[in-house]
């Protein structure tokens, strides 16, 4: 047979040979498929017609419908037309909580000189307004940033008076532990519709562990109810963390979150920053992680067949890239990789950070990913140093370990995390935990597709529309 | 398996001034009126002049083109005909299979899946509404799940998909034991390929296959689509209760589908 082969990467998962090309098309074909291909040799005549017909095989070397190729990767790398749409303030890193696994080094609500400046919040809204970005979203991090309400609404009514001019379409985001939602903050909430992003750990027992704190879960949860009837019940989203002591309780965790009239979760591991590092085995928590999401999405899986739609936030952002033609704003699975491209930081001490994790370490005094500071102009910032350092390792089409792997497509590039775990940029895979978690998660949700099809697309498909 | 077979005759000229003078006596108030072939787009600029009558002589009917897709492989043509028909341009197209050998196969024309792939890009491009209509044969029965996979990958801006039973008339008599296959046997394609587009919430519908052939839950997805003047019912028809919503058969079929029967 004369023809072809196109770019593809494969792997196998349940007993099949898993194909996927560069925009995602997966075909799922029996084992020796990619043998025979490679050396020519015939295979079942309905699946070479899926591979001719999916950009998997051409029979010029150059298929003829390449512009239609070229306009569906545009699709798929979408993300990075309009350049950085999440902004990032870090207020403070004051905090009214102690939790176990903080990231972001909070300090003790009485600390001084851990809040960000008016000056620096007046340059830094002007740099956002610099990204040529049709769409921002202001996000506001701390710390616990609800304490800081004069600089909240200072930095809002400053974006809302320069925006009279540049009109762009702004969404706020204000990342709260809801303990405290004082009525001065609700106000500015209400005024400009503000999104409210908490975190809650699971059952009371759990989140209380993790923060440290005897009564945390009650005054989050009243939190919660306080910002829904002010706010809306759709203003209100929670994140969670998956500490050591929360891997033993995937169900219950999923069940707080229907209980609390949630529609989804995002199963989300502990990242290996700040407080967080104390964490012992790094590894052991890794795989058993990996479990747990695993119980965790059955289980998520299962009340969805019995009726009930819920949805688990990770496993919705793989499926988008795999099962649609279209991709997500994720910023921690895009190629090239989030930071700067899709994501800034302008931390309370006036420098600007690559992403959340960047500005994190720098409070381990590692300034790697330091883009600058907010008194410079913008072009030194996105096009300094730093961000032409981050640049070179930021693509996984383009790094040993992930080049070939077969569900490449589907992950990212993450130098920071490389960077903070093992001390390159560039990354080492085989010993890469976030490689390890990400690949066998996404294999995972491969392999339900291959075993599970007509029970679990139904709902997938669901997830995404 | 065209059912209204290519007559080698010039005849473009003639039947335009015809449909000028239609366009002209046409009531005000026509909802719609399809411009079908043959080839429409072989008529060149002069489609583009005809479209623009219409739009400007009936502002509100919308107007149905049938083609094979491969004039719109002309990116500028394809732009032109847009801006002449307005917010109100279907474009029907035909799309025999993912695998270009078996549309070619199909079309009778090597190349054409290429062109039409174009078409359908440079006409989403446009602006242009497009119904994808899927010919049901013995060709390309077996792959209307894959196919149904491709559109949502490759063809997710088309504005509905239609799935149709042949007519049995033109050359899908003359090519019959190539093409022709019972709706019988297709029905689980059929169904599945629906029920994936349904799914991802894409406008799926079934135009030509009688109720009784269908599982309960796919008979919303049939369509009354046989026009009055060329369908027609048998004698057990009568008995059943779902008559009134089906499209019955083609009088113009020289012969009835299989496993027809009355439904209670």
């Amino acid at each position: 047979m004369n023809y072809h082969l196109l770019p593809f990467t494969f792997t196998r998962i349940s007993n099949h040979e898993v194909l996927v090309n560069e925009l995602g098309d997966m075909i799922i074909s029996p084992f020796g498929t990619v043998y025979k291909l490679v050396n020519r040799e015939p295979v079942d005549e309905e699946l070479f017609k899926s591979l001719a017909a999916n950009f998997f095989v051409s029979d010029t070397a150059i298929p003829v419908l390449s512009d239609i190729y070229a306009l569906r990767l545009r699709e798929k790398k979408r993300f990075l037309d309009q350049f950085t749409a999440l902004h990032i303030f870090v207020l403070t890193l004051r905090c009214n909580q102690n939790c176990v696994y903080c990231q972001a080094s909070s300090c003790n609500e009485d600390c001084t000189s851990v809040t960000m400046t008016m000056h620096t919040m007046k340059k830094a809204v002007e740099l956002m307004f610099k990204s040529p970005s049709p769409y921002l979203t202001m996000e506001f991090q701390g710390g616990e940033p609800s304490l800081e309400p004069k600089l909240l609404r200072y930095g809002i009514e400053l974006a809302e008076e320069i925006n009279k001019a540049e009109q762009k379409n702004i969404n706020y985001v204000l990342c709260t532990n809801c303990v405290d939602l004082t009525d001065e903050v609700m106000d500015i909430c209400k005024q400009y519709k503000v999104m409210i992003s908490s975190s809650l750990d699971g059952p009371a027992y759990l989140h209380n562990t993790n923060r440290g704190k005897k009564d945390s879960y009650e005054k989050v949860v009243a939190g919660f109810e306080r910002a829904r009837s002010i706010l809306g019940h759709d203003q209100v989203s929670a994140l969670m963390t998956t500490s050591e002591l929360a891997l033993d309780y995937p169900i219950e965790i999923v069940d707080e979150y229907r209980r609390l009239g949630f529609r989804s979760i995002f199963l989300r591991a502990l990242n290996p920053y700040g407080l967080a590092t104390t964490n012992p085995d790094w590894t052991d928590y890794t795989d058993r992680f990996i479990e747990f999401y695993k119980t965790a999405l059955n289980y998520i899986i299962d009340l969805n067949i019995q009726g009930t739609f819920f949805i688990e936030e990770y496993a919705a952002i793989i499926l988008k890239k795999m099962i649609t033609p279209y991709t997500t704003g994720f910023v921690d699975l895009q190629s090239p990789a989030g930071i700067i491209n899709s994501v800034l930081v302008y931390n309370y001490d006036g420098y600007v950070y690559a992403s959340d994790e960047s500005r994190m370490l720098a409070e381990f005094n590692d300034y790697t990913f330091r883009l600058g500071h907010v008194d410079e102009p913008y072009e030194n910032i996105v096009y300094g140093k730093a961000a032409k350092n981050a640049a070179k390792y930021w693509s996984n089409e383009a790094l040993a370990g992930c080049t070939d792997c077969g569900v490449r497509t589907y992950c990212g590039a993450d130098p920071v995390r490389n960077h903070s775990t093992q001390n390159d940029l560039y990354g080492y895979r085989p010993a890469s935990l976030l490689c390890r978690k990400n690949k066998a998660i996404i294999e995972y949700i491969i392999s339900l597709i291959i075993e599970r099809y007509d029970e679990v697309m139904p709902i997938f498909k669901s997830w995404l529309l | 398996m065209c059912c209204q077979p290519p007559l080698a005759v010039d005849d473009i000229e003639e039947l335009y001034q015809e449909n000028i003078e239609r366009v002209m006596n046409a009531p005000k108030g026509l909802p719609m009126i399809g411009i079908t072939g043959g080839e429409p787009t072989l008529l060149g600029d002069k489609l583009i002049d005809l479209v623009a009558l219409v739009r400007e002589q009936l502002p509100d009917t919308e107007i149905h083109i049938l083609s094979n897709g491969r004039a719109f492989v002309d990116g500028n043509y394809t732009m032109r005909l847009a801006a002449a028909g307005g917010d109100k341009l279907v474009v029907g197209v035909p799309f025999h299979s993912d695998y270009c050998l078996d549309h070619d196969l199909i079309a009778g024309c090597k190349g054409a899946y290429n062109e039409t792939m174009i078409g359908l890009y440079n006409l989403a491009g446009a602006g242009v509404c497009i119904e994808l209509r899927i010919v049901m044969n013995a060709i390309n029965y077996r792959r209307f799940v894959p196919m149904a996979q491709f559109i949502h990958h490759n063809l997710p801006f088309v504005g509905w998909i239609a799935f149709m039973g042949m007519e049995y008339v033109g050359y899908a008599i003359k090519h019959s034991k190539n093409i022709w296959v019972e709706p019988k046997s297709y029905i689980p394609e059929l169904c599945e390929a629906v029920k994936y587009l349904a799914e991802w919430n894409y406008d799926v519908c079934i135009y030509n296959i009688p109720l009784c052939l269908l599982l309960e839950q796919y008979r919303k997805f049939a369509v009354k689509s046989i026009s009055d003047w060329k369908n027609k019912f048998l004698d057990l028809c009568d008995e059943c209760s779902v008559k009134a919503n089906c499209c019955g058969l083609f009088s113009t079929s020289i012969k009835p589908y299989e496993g027809l029967k009355p439904i209670d």
